[in-house]
């Protein structure tokens, strides 16, 4: 159990000191994240193509995209390497997602964002300190378990005191979604 | 690591094997011999291509990729859905986990969920055919696909859906394709022979919204038989004996409950009907227990019950059930008390989720002696403990068919013993129960009172009919069927006037114009039973009653007025009603003997030899031909 709660701090400690991050998009291209040339905060959304309640969020994830790019780097990330480019831009069409997308076969970004299912998000300043993880808001309680609509937007209620300034919250209720453990 | 390490212990030391078997981890689980079996029997019937999930579970690639979200959701129940609990009611297709299979898929995922060595494990199901009954006799098209949004509350839409058929056919079995079945949770068909869902459509074939919906003849219940769709299920062929009768002109209804997953979707479904030249030899009845009308949950209610219950007439089979309950149910459960005073339990559902609701069929009927009292025992949480519950905070709910408000039906399908259709007998017991709990209800009354009708015991069906009507003032059938019962007792005035009433409240109702025309025509009222008959016509022009009556009719006015002495008027009603009576013999001769007395020989000839050519042995019209050569002889022109 020691070792177990030692290990987030020791990731924490190493994403500050290795702030730049280079990654990939879907097409393979490099893409760096905590450069330097954004002074803005990140939000990396995890998600993957067969996951029904990641898909379910599809709009949601957009509209924070619409209402928030301008002020955050705004991230899709695809942490299954067994998903094929194709099944990915076929994916981001379908769901008519305009969000930028990034892959993360080997849970870098997975780990760095402390994420464990899918939909999931993480928000990270501008030097990649992890500010927030966890659910997009309370819709699903649990498997089969929804409201019509949440009555808490914890991602872009924690978005809104980063942009602020505001040391974030941790939520207290872990995302309900798709397990990543499958897919190491 | 520990597992490895342990396997290597057993298999360097297999001498002490036995004795280190008690405290040693178990034995390793691995997919092909222990997880393929369970999950190829209850997860990949559904979990394929072209099925209502979102993945498929065909291989052990596809299963591992999804290991710990299986472990979970088996350990939660969740999946498979079953909501029935186990020992309340044994059903076709029970897709349960035993525990001892949850408890074998977690160890399975705790040891890194394993393949195993493959050969000789079973195989998943096949990839199903287009249609799992195969080709269906008549496939019936959406006239208009639905467009479900990406994101957005819940949708229950009506499709409409003509049937082209020519003449009656007997359906022994549906096959349901829901179009975007990744959308769609459960289904049900209806059918309507009285055109009354088109109507709720703002332009023919688009369909219309509402969840739960009425027609106005059978509504749910073609013959007995339930035609519903959920995840999974292999379409239900009736048992031997069984058939629903469809008929030209007749309407299926599709009423689905959509959910958005996120993108738009494009709901197209279409229907296989599969027909049988066997009329039915079993007659099942779909009786429901509700007390919708009662319904008034205060807000903050954690535990409100509803309760119905019906005795059994006669020695009853019980085929299949159907719970509904909206948002708020919570436990629902159906029993019979035998005549012993012994429970036999035919549904319990601990966890109610209206997204899983079914139709259930038993493996085996249950059977049910006569006096059993078959019981529905419903509990509805409307506190904010309820997730689902879709008022923020609660409010006071009632019953009714919107989506917010609730319901309470247990629907039986029950096959009435002894010979021939016993569903008469049944009808009328639980229509009578009905009556005695709530005595001015429009359903038990218009019920009764059609039962009464139909055995020619018009007069006290009145009663029945007029406190169906004060029920349900806008019903045009209940004020119609009053007027039906006046009528069979001659009271023509008063059935005259209940037309008028009908027509007032749905002029466009033709049933009803039919029923005025004849009161008129039986009150001699010509010229307007012919005017109301014309508009039936138009209304229906397939209608050949109306045709016969409106000749009837016509030929009868010509009548009066021959006997008045107004030949020429008579002559023109005649001409009229031949048209619509061209092989009536009696109407030639009229015809014929109006035209003589006026004079037109050649005319009236040919009248009456129509009227021998029909009717051979007619010697009025023989005489009347003798006479005209007669007075040809007589006066040569």
């Amino acid at each position: 159990m020691s070792t177990l709660a030692l290990l987030p701090a020791m990731l924490m400690a190493a994403s500050i000191a290795t702030a730049q991050i280079t990654t990939t998009d879907v097409a393979g291209r490099p893409v760096q994240l905590f450069d330097a040339s954004s002074s803005n905060p990140a939000v990396l959304i995890f998600v993957r193509t067969d996951c029904p309640i990641a898909n379910r969020y599809a709009p949601e994830i957009e509209r924070l995209y619409n209402a928030y790019a301008s002020r955050v780097e705004y991230y899709l990330v695809y942490p299954d390497a067994g998903e094929s480019a194709d099944a990915i831009q076929k994916h981001l069409s379908d769901y008519r997602y305009t969000v930028p997308a990034l892959r993360d076969p080997k849970h870098a970004l997975v780990k760095m964002g402390k994420v464990h299912v899918t939909p999931e998000a993480a928000i990270f300043s501008a030097r990649g300190e992890l500010l927030y993880h966890g659910r997009i808001d309370n819709r699903y309680l649990s498997f089969g378990k929804a409201m019509n609509r949440p009555t808490r937007h914890d991602l872009e209620n924690a978005l809104r005191t980063a942009l602020a300034g505001q040391p974030v919250m941790e939520t207290s209720s872990p995302a309900i979604g798709c397990s990543l453990a499958d897919i190491r | 690591m520990r597992c490895p390490v342990v396997r290597l212990l057993l298999l360097a030391v297999p001498v002490f094997a036995a004795e280190t078997k008690r405290t040693a981890p178990a034995p390793q689980v691995t997919f092909y011999r222990d997880v393929a079996p369970i999950v190829y029997r209850n997860c990949s019937p559904c979990h394929k291509p072209g099925e209502s999930t979102p993945f498929s579970l065909l291989t052990y690639e596809d299963v591992k990729r999804h290991a710990h979200q299986i472990a979970d959701v088996a350990k939660r129940r969740y999946m498979p859905p079953w909501p029935p609990e186990t020992g309340y009611g044994d059903f076709v297709e029970e897709r349960r986990l035993t525990a001892a299979q949850i408890r074998l898929i977690q160890e399975w995922v705790q040891q890194g969920s394993p393949a195993g060595a493959s050969t000789g494990s079973p195989q998943a199901a096949a990839v199903e055919p287009e249609w799992k009954l195969g080709k269906p006799d008549l496939i019936l098209h959406v006239q208009k696909p639905f467009q479900l949004s990406a994101d957005g509350p819940e949708v229950f839409w009506n499709f409409v859906i003509p049937v082209p058929l020519y003449s009656t056919r007997w359906v022994k079995a549906v096959e349901i394709r829901p179009g975007a079945p990744r959308v769609i949770h459960h289904a049900s068909l209806l059918v309507d022979r009285a055109g009354s869902a088109r109507k709720n459509e703002k332009t023919p074939g688009v369909g219309f919204p509402g969840m739960d919906l009425t027609v106005d003849e059978n509504t749910f219940d073609p013959d007995g038989v339930f035609l519903a769709w959920k995840p999974g299920s292999t379409p239900n062929i009736e048992p031997e004996g069984i058939a629903w009768h469809a008929d030209p002109g007749m309407d299926m209804v599709f009423n689905v409950h959509l959910r958005p997953d996120g993108k738009t979707e494009t709901v197209d479904p279409s229907i296989g009907l599969y027909f049988t030249d066997r009329p039915p030899t079993k007659f099942p009845m779909l009786v429901e227990l509700e007390r919708d009308a009662s319904i008034d949950i205060p807000a903050g209610a954690r535990d409100y019950v509803v309760r119905d219950s019906f005795r059994c007439p006669m020695d009853v089979q019980v085929l299949a059930v159907y719970p509904h309950a909206h948002y708020l149910g919570k436990l629902l459960e159906g029993y019979a008390t035998l005549p012993g005073g012994s429970r036999k339990w035919l549904i319990r559902i601990p966890d109610w989720d209206l997204n899983w609701q079914g139709v259930y069929h038993f493996k085996r009927p249950v059977t049910l002696p006569r006096g059993s009292v078959i019981t529905m025992r419903f509990h509805y949480d409307n506190s904010e403990a309820n997730v689902r519950n879709p008022h923020k905070p609660p409010q006071r709910v009632r019953g009714g068919g919107h989506a917010d408000d609730e319901m309470g039906n247990l629907w039986l399908q029950l096959l009435p013993m002894g010979n021939g259709d016993r569903r008469p007998v049944l009808l009328e017991a639980l229509m009578r129960q009905r009556l005695e709990r709530s005595p001015g209800d429009f359903l038990p009354n218009y019920n009764v009172g059609d039962l009464l009708l139909s055995r020619g015991k018009a007069a006290e069906a009145v009663p029945y009919f007029e406190r169906a009507w004060k029920a349900a003032p806008r019903n045009v059938i209940a004020a119609t069927e009053l007027g039906v019962a006046l009528m069979s007792l001659s009271k023509v005035r008063e059935a005259k006037e209940q037309f008028q009433r009908a027509l007032e409240i749905d002029s466009h109702f033709t049933d009803a114009r039919y029923d005025f025309a004849s009161a008129l025509a039986a009150g001699g009222e010509w010229e307007q039973a012919a005017e109301e008959f014309q508009t039936v016509i138009r209304e229906r022009p397939g209608d050949r009653n109306a045709r016969e009556h409106l000749g009837e009719v016509f030929m009868l006015w010509g009548d009066q007025f021959l006997k008045a002495g107004n030949l020429e008027l008579a002559v023109k009603r005649y001409d009229e009603a031949i048209v619509f009576r061209p092989a009536d013999p009696e109407l030639r001769m009229n015809f014929g003997t109006a035209l003589v007395s006026l004079g037109r020989l050649e005319e009236a000839r040919s009248q009456l030899e129509a009227a021998l050519r029909f009717d051979p042995g007619m010697q009025a019209a023989r005489q009347a031909l003798a006479a005209i050569d007669a007075q040809k002889r007589e006066k040569p022109r």
